[in-house]
């Protein structure tokens, strides 16, 4: 789909992000882009969110505990449904694979069988993509139910890691690093023991390329945590 | 997921403030709610907010056949998503009336209008020529979706830019942002859709209603119009009689309020070229509200990699060689048929394999 | 007694066998379902395969087809995987359009397909920007026990090695493609990607190749792909309760095994094919 459709980019920033001039040193690469997030942006949903990874962006809406379909009832918990709009067209393949780790990721940090016969919906949709999509929506996916105030238990967010041509490890690669990429991986971590909820990978690696990303993704989530800690902390800071 | 139904109180409530000329949000009747205009990081994206209403626009272009009746013509092609996000009463993939009710208006506001000059997006006549999709994304449902679908769709398709081509012989090349400078869309004029809602059968009108007052309203009159004070297409629904003054003032408002939304786009999209000339950064980074305190941004950061090797090396020795011995696998000829053949590989016991031959 | 028990408790009826280091049919944790292959089962297509990993069963076809090159890629040929979950196979699954499963199924083979380089898609250009092969890869569960993944994976590649084309050449005065039936040849397979499933019981306990039933209830759910060389093609842990990089290696070393003995079986089946014929 997006070879075929053409939305031409303004800014000639062909290679890497913030200047295109290619840095030696490895911290450049092992790096996250500046990333933020607002909750609470949209009015309708319960819960809210857009999260920002340099250029990348995606927004995410949460409606629940609500009234759920006859066909979907599940008498012991409740029923999470995740849809992902993309930004052109109408939602593929892709976007069902997509739909559902980010699924079962929520599923497992949510506590669902709190709200047993109810139905839960989490919208994520596609603002602009220069990378690591996926991560994108995992973390703004665990804000929007932060801020849906969902019990869950545990936090969870998405690092995605990618190997280049030489072997280097690149975490959270701009969309033209992710097409220069031998491997790319994404992994969700949780927040208490720092394991492994969903991995998603493409392209072919060794055992050690593997568990070397999964290092270096626990030591990201690391960030991630404290930037959801801080985002929270400074939301709540005048009530508290 | 059904939408929350309005109580009667509340109705009666909506009506009775309608009727003493007061309006929830404080606006007096003919005021518009605050519009901002914002793009995003490709050109033809475009955000609008009318009030708590938000609405995305992306346009795109890709090269195809033209239709056999129109060779030497582009084809616009418009798409209202009416996303769950923006309202629970929204559903995916399920084309409703409200939906169809938009797409067309959209369609007749920007397609019928003529404002955009189609024939400049021919390549090669009856061969390729651009189409150019329009895709409106509904993200936060507060009312009056219609006229935010409109100034977005409209303000996308003026910021969008299309690859330049280059025609050698009978092949066509399509050049990159980087190769030569993207090509502006030639538009006529900006059609600009502007909705009036009727209360106690046209007794009341008020201009741009929010969503509570969409809820109550009788009927509804969408005046599409540019800032020559020409209609583009007017419509009204919900089985309202008007009469002809009634139509005739809500026609005098439009032009008023399309005149300053005009204005107002004009300047927004002056402001994104001089941003972008200037090499700003226009990506939604920017556009993060950093007074705010639901908002937060945290800029690049390293990750260390001390000891990352090795963790992993230390795992993968951990976890030991996995046996590479296994018993050699035994064909038995006599049992196969000669159609095709079946070889069972029975269950191993822990990583220790037995494999033989099933008869067919 | 012990069918009432399952259907009430279906829960606590796995853990009572889990608890005893085997499971309900029998197995022990780490131990697969028979696994049965027939190679060429379907005559008109240009390739087949039946796999049966217990009673789970996967007939994968595969016809070639000839077409144009995309622009973009003029020197390539397409690969077009499909998995069918037909409401034959299981209750489970309604008529109609294909469901969540089927097309995130779907979408991990073809994703498969693509990081492996099991076939590398240079190879099925016949003439630059004129001609090339398109293999659409069906494959149809006709019983559904659990671990389609895996079974997929195995058909798909048995299927691309009993392949074979005839010779296409592209007549350039007549812009017309000539076809030759008599000659046909068998596929370059580059990689041998196999796949291996695993489900977590109540966030600690590791099986592999799980049966429906476990699948519904365990916690989480891995599948990993290597190939012949030892790399992984794929580590697809859609989400569920997490995971440790320790207990993540255990699968990977497991998957390593398995992929050796399926490889065997599938050079084994097609070697005893060609010496029928």
């Amino acid at each position: 789909m997006r070879g075929k459709q053409m939305t031409s980019s303004p800014r000639d920033e062909p290679l890497f992000h913030g200047g295109g001039v290619m840095e030696a040193c490895d911290s450049s690469r092992v790096s996250l882009r500046e990333f933020g997030c607002e909750q609470n942006l949209l009015s309708r949903p319960d819960g809210s969110a857009s999260f920002i990874h340099g250029d990348t962006s995606v927004y995410a809406g949460v409606y629940g505990p609500a009234e759920v379909k006859v066909s979907k009832e599940i008498y012991d918990r409740a029923t999470l449904e995740v849809l992902i709009q993309p930004k052109v067209g109408l939602p593929s393949v892709r976007e069902r694979s997509q739909e559902q780790c980010v699924r079962e990721t929520c599923e497992a940090s949510l506590l669902l069988s709190l709200h047993p016969r109810s139905s839960l919906t989490l919208i994520l949709q596609v603002l602009h993509d220069d990378g690591s999509l996926l991560s994108c929506f995992l973390n703004a996916a665990c804000m929007a139910l932060m801020d849906a105030g969902l019990p869950m238990s545990c936090l969870f967010c998405g690092v995605t890691c990618a190997i280049d041509a030489d072997g280097q490890i690149i975490t959270d690669p701009t969309a033209a690093q992710e097409k220069e990429s031998r491997a790319l991986m994404t992994f969700a971590i949780d927040s208490t023991q720092r394991n492994v909820l969903m991995s998603s990978t493409k392209g072919s690696f060794s055992v050690n390329e593997l568990q070397q990303c999964i290092a270096v993704s626990q030591t990201a989530s690391e960030k991630i945590f404290q930037f959801y800690r801080d985002s929270v902390q400074r939301r709540y800071s005048k009530t508290l | 997921m059904k939408d929350t139904p309005l109580s009667n109180c509340e109705r009666d409530f909506l009506l009775q403030a309608i009727e003493e000329k007061k309006r929830l949000d404080g606006r007096q009747t003919y005021d518009y709610r605050k519009i901002k205009i914002t793009f995003g990081t490709d050109y033809g994206c475009c955000f609008v907010d009318l009030g708590k209403t938000r609405v995305m626009a992306q346009v795109s272009c890709e090269l195809i056949a033209p239709k056999e009746n129109r060779p030497n013509e582009g084809i616009m092609f418009f798409n209202i998503e009416l996303s769950p996000m923006a309202s629970p009463a929204f559903e995916q993939g399920r084309q409703s009336e409200l939906s169809v009710k938009l797409n067309r208006q959209l369609e007749r506001c920007l397609r019928n209008s003529k404002c955009i000059d189609t024939e400049s997006l021919c390549v090669v006549s009856g061969e390729k020529v651009w189409q150019i999709r329009v895709d409106v994304h509904m993200l936060n449902h507060d009312g009056n979706l219609m006229d935010a679908a409109s100034i977005a769709a409209i303000t996308a398709l003026c910021h969008f830019r299309r690859p330049d081509v280059g025609i050698q012989g009978d092949e066509v090349t399509v050049y990159s942002p980087e190769e030569r400078e993207p090509i502006p869309l030639s538009i006529y004029h900006m059609p600009i859709s502007v909705s009036f809602s009727f209360f106690q059968q046209g007794t009341y009108l008020l201009v741009d209603p929010c969503e509570r007052e969409e809820r109550v309203m009788d009927g509804l009159l969408m005046i599409a119009m540019n800032k020559h004070r020409e209609i583009c297409s007017i419509q009204s629904s919900g089985g309202i009689m008007l009469l002809k003054d009634q139509v005739m003032r809500c026609s005098k408002i439009a032009s008023v309020k399309v005149s300053e939304i005009t204005e107002l786009v004009g300047k927004a999209l002056e402001n994104d070229k001089k941003v972008r000339k200037a090499g700003g950064r226009c990506g939604f980074a920017e556009s993060l509200p950093q007074e705010r305190i639901t908002a937060l941004k945290m800029d690049k950061t390293p990750v260390e990699m001390m000891d990352v090797t090795e963790r992993a090396n230390d795992i993968v020795q951990k976890a030991g060689v996995p046996p590479q011995t296994y018993p050699e696998l035994s064909l038995n000829n006599s049992c196969m048929n000669h159609e095709n053949v079946s070889l069972a590989l029975y269950p191993p016991l822990m990583l220790c394999h037995t494999v033989s031959t099933v008869a067919p | 007694m012990a069918a009432g028990f399952k259907t009430v408790e279906p829960l606590e009826y796995h853990r009572s066998f889990l608890k005893e280091n085997c499971r309900p049919d029998g197995r022990e944790l780490s131990e697969f379902r028979t696994t049965t292959l027939n190679i060429g089962s379907i005559s008109t297509a240009n390739g087949s395969a039946l796999v049966k990993f217990g009673n789970t069963t996967v007939m994968c076809g595969i016809k070639a087809e000839l077409a144009n090159p995309t622009v973009e890629t003029p020197g390539k040929g397409y690969i077009v995987p499909n998995v069918d979950l037909p409401p034959l196979c299981s209750s489970r699954f309604r008529p109609g359009p294909p469901g969540e499963q089927a097309q995130a199924a779907s979408q991990f083979i073809a994703d498969v397909i693509e990081s492996s380089g099991v076939i590398q898609t240079e190879d099925l250009c016949i003439d630059r920007g004129k001609l090339c092969w398109v293999l659409y890869c069906d494959m149809m569960c006709l019983d559904y026990d659990g671990n389609l993944l895996d079974a997929c994976i195995v058909a798909l590649l048995a299927a691309l090695k009993n392949t074979r084309l005839p010779e296409v050449t592209f007549n350039t005065e007549t812009s017309a493609p000539e076809v030759n039936s008599e000659k046909r040849q068998g596929l370059c397979i580059r990689k041998h990607p196999v796949a291996t499933s695993f489900c977590i019981f109540d966030d600690s306990i590791l099986i592999v190749d799980p049966t429906a039933e476990e699948e519904s209830l365990a916690t989480a759910q891995l599948t990993v792909v290597t190939d012949e060389e030892d790399r992984l093609c794929s580590v697809h842990k859609p989400g569920g309760t997490s995971m440790s990089g320790q207990k993540l290696q255990e699968c990977i070393s497991r998957a390593t095994a398995r992929q050796r003995e399926i490889q065997k079986l599938i050079d084994k089946v097609a070697h005893s094919v060609k010496m029928e014929q």
